[in-house]
């Protein structure tokens, strides 16, 4: 039996150094990375100087067209994220300000994500090599349940979020393979119109959600100017008074949800296409830009 | 509770130390410590079922006893088919009770008899198939004099019961586990050393090859009409090595912790893809499963004795039998009647024994030949998968279908976000690996282990796939 747990104490040593060994390595892979995802894109940056950056989910990403900015001679770009949530909209907009960046206007898209609080697991999880470099990024994981266990325990949430930064996004990183992701300044157009337009959001209701209000300290903190939009839905959606709700506890949030209706402009109902998105930020441009 | 989850590393060394630090005074003390090991491990899943499997081992203990003890062969016969009746009722009631009101209701609307079937809302008792089998092996031993009844009723709940083999085999034989649970068990260095070996290695099937490929497979079984040949074929592949690094994983993780404890399972695969014969196949798939219904089906069926008819005949039924026994659906009893076709040929030109040793390869023309014929084994084996994996024989007969008409080969782009070439390296890595130890149980063992072993640690956690976690495909059977 000695020699079994002489033998087993091996193995738990090869296993612990296995471990430490590759987050390392992981972690040296992804503080060289810039051109992955938006994540990378501004951890590993200097500072940068922006008339309007543009935060939130895919409602944010695909309806704000970073050109017609440019057009109007705004630098400009859509830090928006497919799937995340307000969790990663305040966490993008703390690291820009920790690479000094330097911003006139946020428009944060605000509307269905004001519902949760909780982390968007994709999309945060890219931000986690960066737990043991970014004091940013430490502290905005700090209070969440497994905070521990993703900065104590090495290589654990390479395991834990393999999807999405597990071995192949770190290969690709080592082996310097673009995304599409930052093309078009970040705006990421859809295409057509999926048929079906309808949804139901009744299940969803808004709460003061403490991101938002810690993109509003931060705005407000760093003198630039917040503008907070909800962006349209089709209007076969249910529940579609969730928007009033909202701006009865912010009624700063400007309600944009039925400025376009027409199902054609829509891919799905809860997004523009890309004919959609240009009507949209027009709209915008023209009440907030001109 | 799946063997590769945290909870089950934590669970496996206190079982351990517990029993060979604290209950290692006798075998009853051992095995009481198992017991309680394995229900706890099976009460994970559901306590409820507990009371299933409990009475599930009272009453073939119980009825083996009466067997043994009854004087008259009408009494034998009557505790032998009271056994079987309620073994199998239950099997039916929980596996296949809807299957049959569903497919009774569906032929009733077929000749225009409008119904709408009364179904059962109850989930499948985890590893129902599996204890099932043990039981009935054992009250058919008994009955038929080839072995004694247990009358420790400890000893044989851990025949039934023992965790690592309770939800997905192998299929134990009391003449084999039995024995070995009626002694007490010395520690081993050498064999626990193998144990730990093999559980790596089957921890590296399941999480490297099994949940990797599974989300390949997945992707593009799901949404397989809008998949080019290439992609199909590939999935095909991705879907053989899912259930095989799936299964034997898993039996390999049974095997290897078992060994810990002093306890030698039956061994369940052999390189199965290495075979180069349908005939051969079987002999190194799911041994266990293959074997009992040798011994308990065909064989009691007149096996191989009455002429080729009969030998055909028999070979039909189990197929068909152990399709069935995977899941109540007929996309398995299509993939059960497949492999019997498959097994036709060899039947009828009797060369189903010509492949019993292991193969090997060299540099000269019979080696082509036997190459070729382990590609064309393995290319009907996934062929035959397809219906196994196939949420219905209409998508499995859509997906050959397109598989041979759409005859394009470009790489696509997944649902996983990935493309369908991703894993093809990975697949050829570990193809090699098992050529190369293919006359060995696991590759681990012998020279370099510590360097074999080292690399297999590191390709668990920086290959495997943990955040889509995949639970063992057998556990639903």
């Amino acid at each position: 039996m000695k020699k079994f747990l002489g033998f087993f104490a091996k193995i738990t040593v090869i296993l612990v150094l296995t471990l430490a060994l590759l987050d390392v390595l992981y972690t040296v892979v992804y503080l060289q990375a810039s051109n992955r995802g938006k994540i990378d894109y501004v951890y590993n940056s200097k500072p940068r100087i922006y008339d309007v950056v543009i935060l939130g989910s895919s409602r944010a990403n695909n309806h704000f067209v970073t050109h017609l900015f440019e057009e109007k001679g705004l630098k400009a770009f859509n830090y928006g994220m497919s799937g995340g949530h307000l969790f990663e909209a305040s966490l993008m907009l703390k690291l820009m300000i920790e690479r000094e960046y330097k911003i006139k206007n946020v428009i944060v898209e605000a509307d269905l994500n004001l519902s949760n609080e909780k982390r968007a697991e994709g999309i945060a999880s890219k931000f986690l090599p960066y737990i043991h470099s970014s004091k940013v990024v430490e502290n905005h994981f700090s209070k969440e349940d497994d905070f521990s266990k993703l900065y104590y325990i090495p290589f654990y949430r390479y395991l834990k979020f393999d999807a999405s930064i597990g071995f192949r996004e770190m290969y690709k990183c080592l082996t310097f393979q673009p995304t599409n992701t930052l093309n078009n300044g970040g705006f990421y157009a859809l295409k057509g119109n999926k048929g079906k337009m309808k949804n139901d959001i009744r299940a969803l209701k808004p709460i003061k959600n403490k991101y938002y209000e810690e993109i509003k300290q931060i705005c407000a903190a760093n003198k630039i100017n917040l503008i907070a939009v909800m962006t349209p839905m089709c209007s076969n959606t249910k529940g579609l008074d969730y928007f009033e709700k909202v701006n009865a506890i912010y009624p700063e949030i400007h309600n944009y949800e039925s400025v376009v209706t027409d199902d054609h402009y829509f891919s799905s109902c809860g997004h523009l296409n890309d004919k959609g998105a240009t009507l949209f930020t027009t709209r915008i441009i023209e009440d907030f830009f001109n | 509770m799946f063997f590769n989850s945290l909870s089950f590393a934590i669970f496996l060394p206190i079982v351990f130390v517990l029993y060979w630090f604290v209950f290692n005074k006798n075998k009853s003390t051992q095995n009481a410590i198992l017991i309680i090991a394995s229900y706890y491990f099976y009460s994970c899943w559901d306590w409820r079922f507990l009371f299933l499997l409990v009475f599930s081992t009272f009453l073939d203990y119980y009825t083996g006893i009466q067997i043994e003890k009854a004087k008259k062969d009408g009494v034998r016969k009557f505790w032998f088919w009271l056994s079987i009746t309620i073994n199998l009722g239950f099997l039916g009631v929980f596996k296949y009770y809807n299957f049959f009101a569903d497919s009774f209701s569906t032929m009733l609307n077929g000749f225009g008899l409008q119904t709408s079937p009364l179904l059962l809302n109850v989930i499948l008792p985890v590893g129902i198939s599996f204890y099932t089998f043990h039981g009935l092996s054992y009250v058919i031993d008994i009955y038929l004099k080839r072995i004694k009844a247990e009358y420790n009723f400890i000893d044989y709940s851990l025949f039934v019961s023992y965790f690592p083999l309770l939800v997905a085999g192998p299929i134990e034989r009391a003449t084999h586990l039995l024995p070995q649970v009626k002694v007490k068990r010395n520690f081993d260095f050498q064999k626990a050393k193998e144990g730990v070996f093999q559980f790596t290695w089957g921890l590296v099937k399941k999480v490297v090859i099994a949940d990797t490929c599974a989300t390949y497979a997945n992707a593009i079984f799901d949404n397989h009409e809008s998949m080019n040949s290439l992609s199909l074929a590939l999935g095909a592949v991705y879907f053989a090595f899912q259930i095989y690094g799936d299964f034997s994983g898993y039996s390999d993780m049974a095997l290897g912790m078992s060994k810990l404890f002093g306890i030698d399972l039956l061994r369940n695969f052999n390189y199965p893809y290495f075979s180069r014969d349908i005939a051969e196949f079987w002999r190194r798939w799911h041994i266990s499963l293959s074997s009992w219904f040798r011994d308990y089906l065909y064989i009691p069926l007149g096996g191989s004795n009455g002429g080729m008819p009969m030998k055909i005949r028999n070979t039909f039924i189990i197929f068909l039998v152990s399709g069935f026994w995977h899941g109540a659906n007929w996309t398995f009893i299509a993939w059960g009647f497949i492999n019997a076709l498959y097994f036709l040929p060899l039947l009828l030109l009797k060369t189903n024994r010509s492949n019993m040793e292991m193969v090997s390869l060299s540099w000269n023309f019979s080696s082509v030949r036997v190459f070729f014929n382990i590609l064309s084994t393995f290319a009907l084996t996934c062929l035959a998968w397809i219906f196994f994996r196939a949420k219905s024989i209409g998508d499995a007969f859509d997906y050959i279908k397109r598989l041979f008409t759409d005859l394009s080969f470009d790489s696509q782009y997944l649902e996983n976000e990935r493309y369908n070439y991703e894993l093809v390296l990975l697949i050829f890595a570990f193809i090699a690996v098992e050529w190369n130890f293919k006359h060995q149980v696991e590759p681990i063992s012998g020279k370099n282990s510590w360097l074999k072993l080292s690399f297999c640690l590191i390709a668990i956690v920086a290959l495997g796939t943990f955040s889509d976690y995949k639970e063992f495909i057998y556990f639903q059977f």
